[in-house]
């Protein structure tokens, strides 16, 4: 049991850190807020319609593509034995390890000679990539931790490998499925690197590329420049909020076994 | 219906052997208990059966067909897990179902099955529950009603009870041995337990250390125990041992050990070591002034001090002589 001081204590320290956290966001909304019209301003100055437009279709394609590849690469990770297993497990680990930075330059002549820079695909494929290695080890760590009584009963009772996966492992998998879908949301929606390097036609930019032209062009007004980056970081938000429940259990979910 | 067979089986792990030149049959429709202390290849025998681990040498066959390479799922074996393995987003129906469905029956014929074996089962008012929703005795009969209504060649258990409480476990074995007989089932039923193994099976198999070592009904296995392992494992309290010539062993039950009178083998002198009062019988350990511990029923309560000396005696025909190979000799 933790007594009555020690809990108001952990209170006051967690409040703090809650306060440092929170007090810079605090201070962008009252900013934005300060000014009337600032919303609507940023909204048709920076084209931010455009650039959500573009950071939509790319997230929800990376997060579309990669869910499905992690959930069968997982799959087959966490419950099947295959020749070579683990050594391509590690291989796909280096997705994880090797940062981005240390690649973009012989990935944009690569999809240059392949013609995809200035096209979605050049900011799909990469970031889809780069989704599916976290993907996979997380989905297999959930299905390891799945009781293998449970694949061994369906197989009995005669489902395939398939049926097995999507009608009784699967319904199982969501709280893990829908924290993996927020996080690939989230870092989709905010890589920045890859846009900037992979597109130069202003209608593809992705919304943190065009709040960074947009900051460039409006150093001063402080208002207008809060109001972008609340524009733009709403989605990822409301994909938070919306998932908030589920994600919660899943991150739990992955650290300690029920 | 079937009947099953192992044929010179063995399976490794590594470097370690779990099941060690396994042959052993069992009947069609009939019981067969695979009873073992842990580690001794009963759960590795009935998976191999199951077709959940591959046989590294011999042949399996269920009916007459070699399944040495038959898929799990074209066995025609049902199993029911130590932990139930229910699907928990399913409801019970859907649990029992799945199977049925798998196997491409039609909707009609799957309800009606599913609705015949809850009525065996008493399961009916828990059809529209979730796994979760219930307690360990109904899901132990879930798990059973999964696998029976799949009219499965072979059913396997492996520990189906060992998580219930033991006045459900002693209703449950009940339930399972009059299932049995009415449904005419070949199951084969793993447990650690020997009173289980005693209670529920028309035959056992005796296994230790990835070896079968005896074949045969309970009575066979209590009077006449192959070696010393059966004799020490079968039977509560177990067997006693008394050094012989030869490095040979006696062994004798608790019933045929008795305080000493005319007529017994003996006498045995030796102190009391324990006392433990039953109600029904007093179980009276006695450590024996030549260093081996006797264990004598006696009826009804008996008065004994721990360290008090006493003398035994044996009854001749319920001593087992095995020689320095643990054979009976």
């Amino acid at each position: 049991m933790i007594d009555r001081r020690e809990q108001v204590l952990a209170h006051v320290v967690l409040g703090l850190f809650a306060l440092i956290a929170l007090a810079p966001v605090a201070k962008i909304v009252v900013t934005a807020l300060g000014e009337p019209g600032s919303f609507s301003t940023a909204w048709s100055d920076g084209h931010f319609g455009t650039y959500l437009r573009s950071s939509v279709l790319v997230a929800v394609a990376v997060v579309a593509i990669s869910s499905v590849l992690s959930i069968l690469a997982g799959y087959a990770f966490g419950l099947m034995r295959f020749r070579g297993d683990q050594l391509l497990f590690y291989v796909l680990l280096l997705g994880l390890m090797v940062p981005l930075e240390a690649t973009i330059v012989p990935l944009y002549y690569d999809l240059r000679d392949l013609g995809l820079t200035d096209t979605y695909w050049a900011l799909i494929l990469p970031q889809a990539g780069v989704s599916v290695a976290f993907g996979t080890f997380w989905m297999r760590a959930f299905f390891r931790s799945v009781p293998r009584s449970l694949v061994e009963a369906a197989r009995l009772d005669g489902a395939s490998s398939w049926s097995t996966l999507w009608r009784v492992i699967f319904p199982l998998a969501r709280p893990a499925v829908l924290t993996m879908v927020v996080l690939v949301f989230m870092w989709t929606w905010n890589e920045f690197l890859l846009a900037l390097v992979m597109v130069s036609d202003e209608g593809l930019r992705t919304a943190p590329l065009g709040l960074a032209f947009f900051q460039g062009r409006n150093t001063t007004d402080e208002a207008l420049l809060a109001a972008g980056a609340l524009i733009v970081a709403t989605p990822v938000v409301l994909v938070y909020l919306f998932l908030q429940r589920h994600f919660i259990r899943g991150m739990l979910s992955g650290a300690v076994k029920a | 219906m079937a009947q099953a067979s192992f044929e010179g089986v063995v399976k490794r792990f590594g470097a370690v052997e779990a099941v060690r030149d396994l042959t052993l049959e069992v009947r069609d429709g009939e019981l067969m208990v695979l009873v073992g202390p842990s580690g001794s290849g009963k759960t590795t025998a009935l998976r191999m059966l199951a077709g959940l681990e591959a046989v590294d040498a011999g042949r399996i066959e269920i009916g007459s067909r070699v399944v040495n390479d038959v898929s799990p799922r074209d066995r025609d074996v049902a199993m029911v897990f130590q932990d139930y393995a229910l699907y928990p987003q399913m409801t019970v129906r859907d649990n029992m179902a799945f199977g049925l469905r798998r196997r491409g029956l039609e909707r009609a014929e799957v309800d009606r099955r599913v609705a015949e074996t809850c009525r065996t089962l008493g399961l009916d008012e828990l059809l529209d529950r979730r796994p979760r929703q219930l307690s360990g005795g109904q899901q132990q009969r879930v798990a059973l009603g999964r696998a029976l209504v799949r009219r499965p060649q072979v059913l396997l258990m492996d520990e189906p009870l060992s998580n219930l409480d033991a006045q459900l476990r002693v209703q449950a074995r009940g339930e399972i041995k009059r299932l049995q007989s009415e449904v005419g089932t070949t199951m084969v039923y793993v447990t650690h337990d020997q009173l289980e193994a005693l209670t529920l099976g028309e035959r056992i198999a005796v296994m230790n250390d990835g070896r079968l070592e005896q074949v045969g009904t309970p009575e066979e296995l209590y009077e006449r125990p192959a070696n010393v392992f059966v004799g020490g494992f079968i039977g509560s309290p177990a067997m006693s041992f008394l050094p012989g010539d030869d490095g040979a062993v006696v062994g004798v039950r608790p019933e045929h050990v008795r305080p000493w009178a005319e007529g017994l083998v003996g006498p045995l002198a030796g102190r009391v070591a324990f006392v433990e009062a039953l109600g029904r019988e007093t179980l009276v350990g006695v450590d024996t002034d030549a260093g081996a511990r006797l264990v004598a029923a006696v009826e009804g309560r008996a008065d004994y001090t721990v360290g008090e000396p006493i003398r035994v005696g044996l009854v001749a025909e319920g001593m087992r002589r095995f020689g320095a190979d643990g054979r009976p000799a």
